[in-house]
């Protein structure tokens, strides 16, 4: 299976089951999107996740479910090793910035207030 | 696919940028709807005014708040008893509706004094209570009323009460959306962090944007109760306006309806760092996802999944038996944004229902990404329809069950289509897990409810043959 293929699959994934992409303003948007595939990265090596502050708490919060629905829904993922989660996941990042942030044509994305 | 310019829409061009038919292999970067902007002149928009989102949906679902109205007396009744927000105290909100009741002398001499009058009198006449909400409408805005100076004015003579002032007249937005925001923002601002309230539990948080239709906040009471969680506030269903001052309190922001509450917990979380964790309540794997995302931040993961279970062995063979009889069954969802991107996903997964058009009233942009990202491909997704859009797109999609507002429902009963009230319900809650069978109940029963197919027969003609009822037996 082709590392696109894969991108895709995690993508379309997200598109159908994540509101954390569709925060109201464009940092809230690139925070969520740094902090939950972050952890989620840490969760699909084997590593415990980082329940430190806060925002992490809430990061991994969501990284859980998202982890536990991948596994279920692509056999791949359960076979893959760090570099290649890595990989799959860090491209889910550019698409999910692309898509939500970068070519949003959102007109709130950047206002200053909420 | 482009956006697409109804027939209907002929002489009003610019509807063509509100409405999208997604294709294969598009997404919101290619079409996204312009929303939350002005209503195009030559269309009759279905939207409510600003003071209406304040007042009709926040502020007025509060169990224990006078809502003064300093306006005519219409803004008070057509926000009063349009929504079913019980509550536990007796529904103290929907029992009594309060207004200054301005006439044209009020009007040309200025309301002040009769607004000043007015909150005494409620006050006097309602000795328990001592908090109130004061808003003002077109009229008063318009002739300049200072409603806060009256509110200090007020608060000075009667030291035992708390008033909140909403200063959002009807022409202040495109949509009920700038009620909404007005009222967040001034809230967190004025109120928020001006009182304290007893912790009882480590694990506390402010359930934001659920407004106890039918119910809904106290079935999902019952949920955090069984895990042990505080919650510090419900903004705003059976809340109380004092526990809406401890907002700060809490430790986790769970958001439903990121549309109308969005505001203030984006400023919860900018002020006193409190995540904001948006969930979807309406939907058996929806509500088991929330669930589990909640315990997960507090770490109580196992008093997650006890629920979840007890829940889905309660409730699942129930819905299961609807979601035979309703898969392959054609849903429109015309209200007023969020519920759109709620439930497109939550009835086709759970009751293998297919939604072939969405229309909001008051959705933003961001409203808009989240529902095309969800839906389906060959859907329709609209921004503040008007209905003739809507009479088209029926006769386009032709659904079988339409879940909008009472209005827009009357309109499509002539049409023998049945609806359900997608704001108010039928027979709530619909929330959680008891709550979707509610819904799909309710959904059974307008789809094979055989009196909309006998109301089609005109039995003044005697050649024409009472349509067989495709009834399913229980």
């Amino acid at each position: 299976m082709k590392l696109e293929d894969k991108i895709e699959d995690v993508f379309a994934y997200t598109e159908e089951r994540c509101l954390w992409q569709f925060y109201s303003r464009t940092w809230d948007r690139e925070e969520n999107i740094e902090g939950v595939v972050n952890q989620a990265i840490a969760l699909l090596s084997g590593k415990p996740g980082n329940r430190e502050k806060p925002m992490d708490r809430l990061h991994y919060a969501d990284a859980k479910i998202m982890v536990d629905d991948l596994r279920e829904r692509y056999t791949w993922v359960n076979e893959a090793n760090e570099p290649e989660i890595r990989e799959v996941m860090e491209g889910l990042k550019k698409r999910l910035v692309d898509t939500t942030i970068t070519r949003s044509t959102n007109r709130e994305l950047t206002h200053h207030l909420y | 696919m482009p956006m697409v310019l109804l027939n209907c829409d002929k002489d009003i061009p610019e509807r063509q940028k509100h409405i999208y038919l997604k294709a294969p292999d598009e997404d919101t970067r290619d079409y996204l709807p312009l929303s939350n902007a002005a209503t195009i002149p030559g269309t009759l928009s279905e939207r409510g005014c600003a003071f209406c989102g304040a007042k009709l949906v926040i502020g007025g679902v509060l169990k224990d708040t006078i809502q003064m109205i300093h306006g005519p007396l219409g803004c008070a009744y057509d926000t009063w008893h349009t929504k079913r927000y019980p509550t536990d105290n007796g529904h103290f909100n929907m029992k009594y509706v309060w207004s200054t009741d301005m006439k044209e002398s009020h009007i040309v001499f200025g309301g002040e004094k009769r607004l000043e009058k007015s909150m005494h009198e409620a006050f006097d006449e309602m000795p328990e209570i001592k908090r109130m909400i004061v808003y003002t409408t077109c009229p008063t805005a318009l002739i300049g009323d200072d409603i806060k100076a009256v509110a200090k004015k007020v608060m000075k003579d009667r030291p035992d009460v708390d008033v909140f002032t909403v200063d959002c007249p009807g022409f202040s937005g495109v949509s009920q959306s700038k009620g909404h925001h007005v009222l967040n923002i001034g809230w967190i601002n004025e109120k928020v962090d001006t009182l304290e309230k007893e912790i009882t539990s480590e694990y506390t948080m402010n359930f934001i944007g659920d407004f106890n239709i039918q119910g809904d906040t106290q079935l999902l009471q019952t949920y955090w109760d069984r895990l042990g969680i505080q919650v510090i506030s419900h903004f705003t269903g059976n809340g109380t306006y004092d526990d809406l001052r401890c907002m700060h309190q809490a430790k986790l922001n769970v958001v439903n309806c990121a549309r109308s509450s969005g505001y203030i917990a984006n400023e919860l979380k900018k002020r006193y760092g409190i995540p904001r964790l948006d969930i979807d309540s309406w939907g058996f794997s929806y509500m088991a996802e929330g669930i589990r995302k909640i315990c997960a931040f507090f770490g109580i993961e196992e008093r997650g999944e006890k629920l979840i279970a007890e829940e889905e062995a309660k409730w699942k063979p129930k819905l299961d038996w609807y979601k035979e009889r309703l898969k392959g069954t054609k849903m429109a969802i015309w209200t007023g944004g969020p519920r759109l991107w709620h439930w497109t996903k939550s009835v086709e997964d759970d009751l293998g229902i297919h939604v072939v058009a969405m229309s909001s009233k008051f959705g933003h942009e961001e409203d808009f990404e989240k529902v095309i990202a969800r839906g389906k491909e060959g859907t329709y997704y609209i921004d503040d329809g008007n209905e003739l859009e809507f009479f088209e797109i029926i006769d386009l999609i032709k659904p079988d069950v339409i879940f909008t507002g009472p209005r827009v429902g009357e309109l499509v009963k002539k049409l023998h289509i049945p609806y359900v009230n997608g704001h108010g319900y039928h027979n709530g809650p619909y929330m959680g897990f008891e709550g979707f069978v509610n819904l799909a109940r309710d959904t059974y029963n307008a789809v094979y409810n055989p009196l909309r197919h006998l109301a089609g027969v005109d039995i003044r003609d005697n050649a024409q043959t009472t349509p067989i009822i495709l009834r399913e037996a229980a």
